[in-house]
């Protein structure tokens, strides 16, 4: 921690005309929580936590069911707009915020909704080849990308296609074709599951990373197959063994992109190594060659017959628990922790009525009463790229994309390296001993790169935490006395990690 | 029998003077949520038990992916061998180190193969369980919870951290090395334990006072999170300070090198983390059960290099860490046990590689072990209706032997039903 502001106990509580919390809770050294719970209760206080608007405090309950639970501010425009935009987004500057809140979240939705996704620039080493250059690169690439964008939704939801429909560069082992798919997820993030079903499965890092390139009919791979079907459509546990069997022949012939020439590169200057990587002009998917194909008939899902991928597809689609397993999977990411199952049934029937569009999926989500209501509010874990760019937005910090590209393995999130083929997990998974360490690691190192520029941090309790506070939060917040000091509590606080 | 490691006693002696108990674990469960109870709220459950039973200590090893039991323990003389497998059998039988004249461990596991020359491996055959599933995340589950039915969510190690342990106050009695999320085997609403990923790094970069401030802040926390934040940073509070002290007392007596050929998607640095849980061990942190992974192991494409490459890692690793645990003289008191959700195929693909399977052996390594072959081989000519191994023995037997066996633990009440007992430790405890 830089600057003297003082993060520990004995200094004095600042007088500051945007006091933070006036209220003083009875949770000190030597009380249980349960002496500070009844304490509280007998003043009239609620414990869960303080609440603060318009700088002054209010809105103080009592919990209704007995636990400790955050007091909802989503009755009013602004707190419900800054939700949106948490859960949409990689945080914002004020000036976004400004521009969001003067909108009103009814157009605030809609913009999110309406707006094609700004294609980012191209990648200078995109081309090498072979696709050998350092993953750093294009991490970086994306996460300047998001910054700058105009269409951060567009990324929002390229990053949770990259942890559903994933691969990771180490065993596709070609970060061109890791960039492609960045491209096509981008692209075909809000159009509907069929078309992008067949993308997917043509997609030539997809092709390598689940082995489908590797597939012939005559001795079919079944791991594109499986996936296919348990990780991307329809979840374990709604089809057979067989079926990925019969599926992953039906699935089989497809192959990598024919390159448009190869380069000899000389890999070991010592010895004189020379190795040759294939060279594409431009970006390409798979193809299909009929000669490695299957020809025969298969069952498949209850039906026999011949069998190819679209029909494969097709009739993943025709199975009702393709759109429920979708619809739960974006609830987790967008909603709550545990959407309760008629939730869930309700937006599947509107994604699979809709022909399973995506903008229809997601205007159901963000419109329903269940965004917005009070036992959503705090359901949901930042994930580690999350809040790292919101952090750094919030402070207006420089060069973050190369902190964050290094900072987030320790969390449990690189880009481009998903742990395994199920994605990054979601909410408590991503709270542990080493994470929390690592995350208030990359506050302070922000903070360091921020050095004197930093902002006023007047509103930032208010601004990016909803004026909604532990009591130690509010507590440690009040005693800070200077700006580096409050910013570090507001970033590193748990309210932070929650969106 | 009670060895107590002082600090724990002392730990725990605080721990109840104060007096905290209260309920924020039952309100996560009310919540119907996995959320863990915060250091105070824990305290319940110190009172009501009466320390470990002994000091021994288990750590396990996750061969993430599916590890080809037919290439770790090769069959020497199965006929069926070539024909099921034309590309992949090639030489793995003629270098294989027979251990009899049936089986040889693979080539690759030359250190491994030293420790069962000198009757400290365990190899048990045929592990599986009944109607397995091919999914990697549903099967990691069942071996993570010991509950092929799917009902449980706590994982085995968790519950036995919080039956038989008293892990509340000294969060390094449950560790994962090498990660930076809780392994499904150690969750539990009513453990505690901790996660690291990378010891030199471990620390608040920003110093005492950012250390004493976020301790202050994560405190009290509302809301689903709450208990599972606070803890987290309690634990991560108390683990620094921990392992200042084990650092600046702990020398490693055995060559730790990750620097052997990097495997694709073996993203853990294996040796380093077996590394990490050595210092845990020696310098008496009183750590018990520690689990490390090693990833790759999900071999459908040319799995010939892959997967030898990965058994030699895991050997180089392996074999540092016994090494270094006898120079410590702790050898006797650490059971070293390998597991992955399935094995493979035992009919290549068309891509050099194996599709997912079922029933494969595990080892058991250590000076607690009673070295020999256990279970039941596995016949290349009965194989089940989808082509794979039947499961000879219930992994669940293998878990109950090390619970009730190694760590004197309670294995009933953490499994939840009895199994036959498999007799791989040369002096297995009283059970409790």
């Amino acid at each position: 921690m830089r600057g003297g502001g003082g993060l520990n106990g004995g200094m004095s509580v600042a007088p500051s005309r945007e006091k933070v919390a006036a209220i003083d809770l009875p949770v000190r050294r030597g009380l249980t929580r349960r002496q500070a719970l009844a304490a509280a209760l007998a003043a009239g206080v609620g414990v869960g936590a303080v609440r603060l608007l318009g700088g002054s405090m209010q809105g103080i309950g009592r919990p209704s069911n007995g636990t400790m639970d955050w007091i909802s501010p989503l009755g009013s425009e602004g707190a419900r707009v800054m939700q949106m935009l948490r859960r949409t987004s990689f945080g914002y500057t004020a000036a976004q915020l400004e521009s969001a809140l003067s909108e009103g979240f009814k157009k605030t939705v809609d913009r999110l909704l309406e707006t094609k996704p700004v294609e980012p620039p191209v990648l200078a080493a995109a081309g090498t080849p072979g696709g050998r250059f350092s993953v750093a690169l294009l991490q970086q690439w994306w996460l300047d990308h998001i910054l700058s964008t105009a269409t951060p939704f567009g990324e929002r939801m390229t990053l949770f296609w990259h942890g559903h429909f994933t691969s990771d560069y180490r065993k596709v082992g070609d970060e061109n074709f890791m960039y492609w798919q960045n491209l096509t997820w981008r692209r075909m993030s809000m159009t509907d599951l069929r078309s992008m079903l067949i993308q997917v499965t043509s997609d030539p890092a997809m092709l390598k990373y689940l082995d489908l390139a590797q597939s012939t009919g005559q001795s079919p791979n079944e791991n594109y197959s499986r996936e296919l079907m348990e990780l991307f459509t329809m979840g374990a546990g709604n089809f057979t063994e067989t079926d990925v069997r019969q599926s992953a022949k039906a699935l089989a012939g497809w192959q990598l992109p024919q390159p448009d020439s190869y380069a000899t590169v000389v890999v070991d200057k010592a010895n004189n190594v020379t190795r040759k990587y294939p060279v594409y002009a431009a970006q390409k998917a798979g193809v299909l060659n009929p000669k490695r194909a299957f020809s025969g008939s298969v069952t498949f899902l209850g039906k026999s017959g011949p069998l190819d991928t679209q029909g494969v597809i097709d009739r993943i689609l025709a199975q009702p628990s393709t759109a429920v397993y979708i619809a739960s999977k974006v609830a987790r990411h967008f909603v709550t922790a545990q959407p309760d199952a008629a939730y869930v049934k309700s937006l599947a029937d509107t994604f699979r009525r809709s022909k399973y569009d995506m903008k229809t999926l997601m205007h159901a989500v963000f419109t329903s009463p269940q965004f917005n209501a009070g036992q959503s509010y705090r359901t949901l874990v930042k994930t580690p790229t999350e809040f790292m760019l919101h952090a750094g937005q919030a402070l207006g910090a420089p060069n973050l994309s190369k902190l964050v590209a290094g900072a987030g393995s320790g969390m449990g999130q690189s880009l481009f390296d998903p742990p395994d083929v199920n994605g990054w997990p979601t909410n408590d998974s991503w709270i542990s001993s080493n994470t929390v360490v690592e995350r208030v690691n990359f506050v302070t190192a922000v903070m360091n790169q921020v050095k004197k520029s930093i902002p006023s941090s007047a509103n930032a309790p208010q601004t990016h935490l909803d004026g909604v506070l532990s009591a130690q939060t509010a507590k440690l917040l009040n005693q800070a006395t200077d700006d580096r000091a409050r910013w570090f509590i507001t970033l590193a606080s748990p309210e932070f990690q929650l969106k | 029998m009670t060895r107590e490691i002082g600090i724990n006693q002392l730990k725990r002696r605080d721990f109840l003077k104060a007096g905290l108990v209260f309920g924020a674990g039952a309100a996560g469960l009310a919540a119907g949520y996995a959320a863990v109870p915060d250091a105070f709220a824990r305290a319940v459950y110190a009172a009501k038990k009466e320390g470990v039973a002994n000091d021994n200590i288990l750590v396990m090893i996750q061969l993430a992916g599916g590890n080809d039991g037919l290439r770790t323990v090769v069959p020497l003389a199965d006929p069926a061998l070539h024909d099921l497998r034309p590309k992949l059998s090639g030489s793995m039988v003629s270098q294989a180190l027979p251990v009899n004249t049936q089986w040889g461990l693979n080539h690759n596991l030359g250190a491994i193969k030293g420790l069962w020359d000198k009757g400290k491996v365990a190899i048990v055959q045929g592990v599986g369980y009944p109607n397995p599933t091919f999914s990697h995340f549903e099967s990691i589950r069942i071996w993570e919870t010991g509950d092929p039915t799917r009902r449980q969510v706590d994982g085995w190690l968790g519950r036995t951290l919080a039956t038989a342990y008293d892990s509340n106050g000294h969060p390094l009695t449950g560790c994962a090395c090498g990660t930076t999320n809780v392994p499904g085997a150690l969750r539990d609403l009513q453990a505690t334990m901790t996660v690291i990923q990378n010891q030199k790094t471990f620390g608040f970069s920003g110093g005492s006072e950012v250390e004493a401030a976020v301790g202050a802040l994560y405190k009290g926390t509302p809301g689903i999170y709450g208990a599972l934040f606070d803890t987290a940073m309690a634990t991560a509070t108390e683990t620094i300070s921990t392992l200042r002290t084990s650092a600046a007392t702990y020398h490693p007596m055995a060559d730790y090198s990750d620097k052997v050929k990097l495997v694709y998607s073996s993203k853990n640095q294996l040796a380093a983390a077996l590394q990490l849980a050595a210092e845990l061990i020696v310098t008496g942190t009183g750590v018990k059960l520690l689990h490390v992974t090693l990833g790759g192991f999900d071999t459908h494409y040319t799995e010939l290099n892959r997967h030898d490459d990965l058994m030699g890692y895991l050997d180089s690793a392996v074999g540092a860490f016994y090494q270094d645990l006898a120079a410590h003289g702790m050898a006797d008191k650490v059971l070293i046990a390998t597991w992955s959700e399935f094995g493979r195929r035992p009919k290549e693909n068309a891509s050099g590689g194996t599709d997912h399977g079922a029933a494969a052996p595990l080892l058991l390594i250590g000076n607690p072990v009673k070295g020999g072959l256990y279970g039941e081989a596995p016949s290349l000519t009965s194989l089940d209706k989808t082509g794979n191994l039947p499961y000879s023995v219930d992994f669940r037997s293998v878990y109950q032997e090390i619970l009730a066996g190694h760590l004197g633990a309670g294995s009933n009440q953490i499994l939840g039903a009895s199994f036959d007992r498999i007799p791989f430790l040369s002096a297995p405890v009283a059970a409790v």
